[in-house]
């Protein structure tokens, strides 16, 4: 939008495209310098890799023991010992995407009101900087800070992947999604940032934004679920008789049978976007496994594909899940094909998107309506 | 130091008859239930330098923001070289400089690369970047400092490096929100001879202050802001030709009093320190002949001297005729 009116104001030149990045680039570099003066962004950064570190280490030493346990007390070896890297790198992962989602508000919701309060807002607002330069300058800058924290915390990632069970092409997917997790909950900061007058109120509301994302999507949707009764055509399965458990095609395993008849279902499907947007379910849907529906028993499967797949059935709803529903053998429990972290990337970026236009909106100067109690200068 | 290149107005646009320095006619900005600012008059010419006087909360800084196209007035027009900020925004961007009444520095940045930074937010030429802030440190005095964190720095340095900044892309108006204001007398006289050195070179300069003593010496006009309304616009020589109030104190306090009286003077004794009597008189010959007369007479005059600056005889009679 902004490069729209930056086009109207240069009539009859080219569309000073270049011009406007550079002029991002340039708060960028403002930006980043002060934050890379400051001594405590280096400690956060420390106390961050030490933590990362020692989950890393908890994580292989249970592991380690729980094996070691197993081995002393009980003549049950298995078979195939995949190693704790999938272990590893899920629960580093979480806490990962955890201390990200933790630390991306510090860098990023004072990133305008605390300019203001400084006295340095203006400052840049007087000169030919447009407001969406600013913004989107102090946005990159608190991302980039930010992903300094995960390029931290990726070691670890790798680790987990080393010490077996993962592919690189994981870690990548991974670090991905977390970086656009990461981006999303600084151009919410960022842009609250610019909305709030105080830094301590704009850092604690996006600190319960980013609560919001992560309990706030689940609550509501465990909530919103009883709100979702309603019925589903469904007719009798007949489960297969003589199958021993480990033997055959595992689908399907019933039949259909009989007149279809309305059946009370859940119809999460409605209220699974609640869930999408939960950054959680975000990077656990986005990161591929392998198809379980030829495999049997579900004892081996991580945490991973446990949240990709409890949202998937939530998205896919009784139609496509229900026993027998519309007289079709459904997918297994963890049949789920349909992604559901594009719908959740999706509503994110909405919601950060029009934190970020609420904020322009805010930095446009000449200002004609000021948020109450503060001043321009 | 034609470093501006890229402002080009717009061709279509005509160029309006006041186009020299900066005019605001009839603004108004009111924040709530707060009339900042209500159909305020202003005038700065280009080459000279025009006070902003007023008490606090009258709504100078208010008007400079405005000024400066930071703020939208509710009403009225704002002009710069004959262009409004509402619709020409970049344009009168490279022409106004601004310098806050807040002391806002980026802390950790040093005085080189804050000038550097606000240079490229200017989008000067680049190859010309680095040249133009050594000049603007060696102007202000900050050559020493120049590799120094912001935040090292003095109130009076700071408030230079402000200037400095408000400077760095040579602007043809110049927006002074209370200049002076925490600096020492050497650089308040610094300070003077800049302005007018500014002034001189064809710019619009216009200083807030509610410190008056010093306008009269940088000051060609004024205009006088209470309560949100322009109560008056004089030249420094205008104010000096209404009157001034001069302070007198004797050796023998009683024969200058019966002198002034025999020569059908009005005064009042003063209640300072020194025992002093104050007079109105109209002009400087007023005041020469008075004094050669009080000295003829034989009356032992120890001090004789205007009581307070010409601005601040307006200001003060502005003020008694608020109450």
């Amino acid at each position: 939008m902004s490069q729209l009116t930056d086009g109207r104001k240069h009539p009859g030149g080219p569309v000073p495209a270049a011009g406007y990045l550079a002029g991002i680039w340039d708060v960028v570099v403002l930006e980043l310098k002060q934050r890379l003066r400051s001594r405590g962004w280096y400690i956060m950064l420390a106390v961050w890799f030490l933590l990362t570190g020692l989950v890393t280490w908890l994580t292989w030493a249970s592991w380690d023991a729980s094996q070691a346990a197993r081995r002393t007390f009980s003549d049950y070896a298995p078979a195939e010992v995949t190693g704790p890297g999938s272990m590893i790198f899920e629960v580093v992962l979480a806490f990962v995407l955890l201390f990200a989602l933790l630390v991306a508000p510090a860098l990023s919701a004072n990133a305008v009101n605390g300019d203001r309060a400084g006295g340095t807002l203006a400052i840049l607002q007087v000169t030919l900087l447009r407001p969406g330069q600013i913004l989107w300058g102090k946005f990159f800058a608190a991302w980039t800070a930010a992903l300094a924290f995960l390029v931290a915390g990726a070691p670890f990632l790798v680790i987990g992947v080393a010490l077996g069970g993962m592919t690189p092409g994981h870690v990548l997917v991974a670090l991905l999604m977390l970086a656009v997790e990461v981006g999303i909950v600084c151009a919410v900061g960022v842009g609250i940032s610019a909305l709030a007058g105080r830094p301590l109120f704009s850092i604690v509301v996006t600190y319960l934004a980013v609560a919001g994302l992560v309990f706030g999507t689940l609550i509501s949707f465990g909530l919103g679920t009883g709100l979702t009764q309603g019925t589903v055509m469904a007719n009798q399965a007949q489960y297969r008789e003589s199958s021993p458990l480990g033997q055959g095609p595992a689908e399907p395993e019933y039949t259909c049978s009989g007149p279809l008849q309305e059946q009370p279902a859940l119809h999460t499907e409605r209220v699974a976007w609640l869930l999408a947007m939960n950054p959680y379910v975000v990077v656990a849907d986005a990161i591929p496994y392998p198809d379980r529906t030829r495999q049997l028993g579900y004892s081996s499967v991580g945490a991973i594909e446990n949240i990709s797949q409890g949202a998937r059935y939530a998205l896919a709803g009784p139609d496509r899940t229900h026993t027998c529903a519309n007289g079709e053998a459904q997918p297994r429990y963890l049949g789920q094909a349909t992604p559901l972290w594009p719908l959740g990337l999706g509503l994110q970026l909405l919601l950060a998107g029009l934190l970020m236009w609420l904020g322009w909106r805010s930095l446009r100067t000449p200002a004609r309506r000021l948020a109450r109690g503060t001043r321009i200068a | 130091m034609a470093l501006i290149n890229d402002v080009t107005g717009d061709p279509a646009e005509p160029v309006s008859a006041n186009s020299d320095g900066i005019t605001a006619s009839a603004v108004s900005r009111s924040f709530g239930p707060v009339h900042a600012v209500e159909h305020m008059d202003f005038h700065a010419p280009a080459g000279k330098v025009t006070a902003l006087i007023g008490p606090n909360g009258a709504g100078k800084t208010t008007l400079l923001l405005m000024l400066a196209s930071l703020l939208a007035p509710d009403s009225g027009t704002i002009s710069v070289g004959g262009l409004d900020p509402l619709r020409h925004r970049a344009e009168v961007r490279s022409r106004v400089g601004w310098m806050p009444d807040t002391l806002g520095v980026w802390e950790s940045l040093t005085t080189r690369e804050i000038l550097t930074q606000m240079a490229r937010f200017y989008r000067l030429p680049a190859a010309g970047i680095s040249e133009r802030v050594t000049v603007m440190l060696d102007r202000v005095r900050l050559t020493d400092l120049a590799d120094q964190p912001a935040r090292v720095l003095s109130r009076g340095q700071q408030q230079r490096l402000s200037l400095a900044r408000a400077l760095i892309h040579d602007p043809s108006v110049l927006l002074l929100d209370e200049p002076a204001s925490g600096l020492d007398p050497g650089s308040r006289v610094e300070l003077r001879t800049m302005l007018r050195q500014l002034a001189a070179a064809g710019k619009a300069v216009v200083v807030s202050s509610h410190v008056l003593s010093e306008l009269d010496e940088i000051a060609d006009g004024a205009v006088f802001v209470n309560q949100g309304r322009t109560v008056r616009q004089q030249t420094t020589e205008e104010a000096a030709a209404s009157g001034r109030r001069y302070a007198i104190s004797a050796t023998d306090s009683g024969a200058l009093g019966t002198k002034l009286t025999e020569l059908g003077l009005t005064f009042r004794i003063e209640d300072g320190r020194r025992p002093a009597v104050s007079l109105m008189l109209l002009s400087d010959d007023d005041a020469a002949r008075l004094l050669r007369d009080l000295v003829l007479a034989g009356v032992g005059v120890s001090s004789f001297a205007p009581a307070s600056g010409a601005l601040e005889e307006t200001y003060m009679n502005l003020e008694g005729e608020r109450r």
